[in-house]
């Protein structure tokens, strides 16, 4: 089995605090806020499977991942990583490819 | 009914799997793949029309930007093909080992995706919803609920037998994830532009 992608050595990527918006325009503003990964509850996916691909795919402990699927499962959806727009894609991708109903927001 | 009585998926202790299944389970299981890929392989001449997919098949090809069609329709462009070759290799996989007595981790997990595929397409069909009862053997659609049932059960086994491969969590993953801005950024609105249920 694969080792978990894309995760390792990578510091969350989040807006600069300091930023102030006469510094940017509001196109570069926008870029620079993180995308968030969401995953939706549906009634097909069992829990256990769900928990088994955050775990795989992201690296998550069993506890995380559980708690993860947990909110999916009781409130409708979690966000389950968030980062740049290109490995969040990434990350949508791979949960696509498990059957997650998997979709992707910026963050206001 | 399936008898649920035996493991039917069991480590061999060189990191590969025994499967244990009686042979209507195996005839079943070599026999679902082949009408699933013939409506995936349909899709594939036209990968990004999202018109020509029908509504069975939905769930297998999510969106990524439901309220966002520009980028969706980018996202479709760069990522479904891809993604429906991925399912049918899965389905190819499963039809031509459905007799095996030895499975290795990736042929178990492309078993587990294969599962999932056809789980969520009958699944969808049925309109299965969350707090599904005893199956009615009146049902018109009998034998198909039973169908799916022995999928969730022979997923369940798979899910199991994998997770004990799982390597350990990566340190700081779990400090990773964002807590969830419940109802905001989003608005408290699902994907399709409709309320979130709240919480519990």
């Amino acid at each position: 089995m694969s080792a978990p992608a894309g995760r390792q050595a990578t510091a969350p990527v989040e807006a600069d605090p300091d930023l102030k918006s006469t510094e940017k325009t509001s196109d570069e503003t926008r870029r620079d806020r993180p995308w968030l990964v969401i995953v939706w509850n549906d009634p097909v996916n069992l829990m256990s499977y769900v928990t088994y691909v955050l775990q795989k795919l992201f690296g998550y402990s069993m506890e995380k991942a559980t708690k993860l699927m947990l909110d999916v499962h009781h409130r409708g959806r979690a966000v389950v990583s968030s980062g740049t727009k290109e490995r969040s894609e990434a990350d949508v991708q791979r949960l696509h490819r498990h059957g997650l109903w998997a979709t992707m927001e910026q963050s206001e | 009914m399936f008898r649920a009585n035996r493991r039917r998926v069991r480590p061999d202790g060189r990191g590969g799997f025994e499967l244990h299944l009686p042979a209507p389970e195996r005839e079943l299981l070599a026999s679902l793949p082949a009408q699933l890929d013939e409506l995936l392989s349909s899709l594939e001449d036209r990968p990004a029309d999202d018109a020509a997919v029908p509504d069975s098949l939905r769930r297998l090809l999510p969106p990524a930007y439901p309220r966002d069609d520009e980028q969706e329709r980018a996202y479709v462009d760069l990522a479904r093909s891809e993604l429906l070759e991925h399912h049918r290799s899965a389905l190819q996989l499963l039809e031509s080992t459905a007799s095996a007595s030895n499975l290795s981790a990736e042929e178990l997990e492309s078993w587990m995706a294969a599962l999932n595929e056809l789980r969520l397409v009958i699944g969808t069909t049925l309109g299965v919803s969350e707090d599904q009862g005893e199956i009615d053997e009146d049902d018109p659609d009998y034998s198909q609920w039973v169908c799916y049932s022995y999928l969730s059960f022979l997923q369940s086994e798979v899910v199991d037998a994998l997770s004990g491969l799982l390597p350990p969590p990566l340190p700081g993953a779990d400090d990773e994830v964002p807590d969830d801005p419940w109802g905001e950024p989003l608005g408290g609105l699902r994907w399709d532009g409709t309320p979130v249920p709240e919480g519990p």
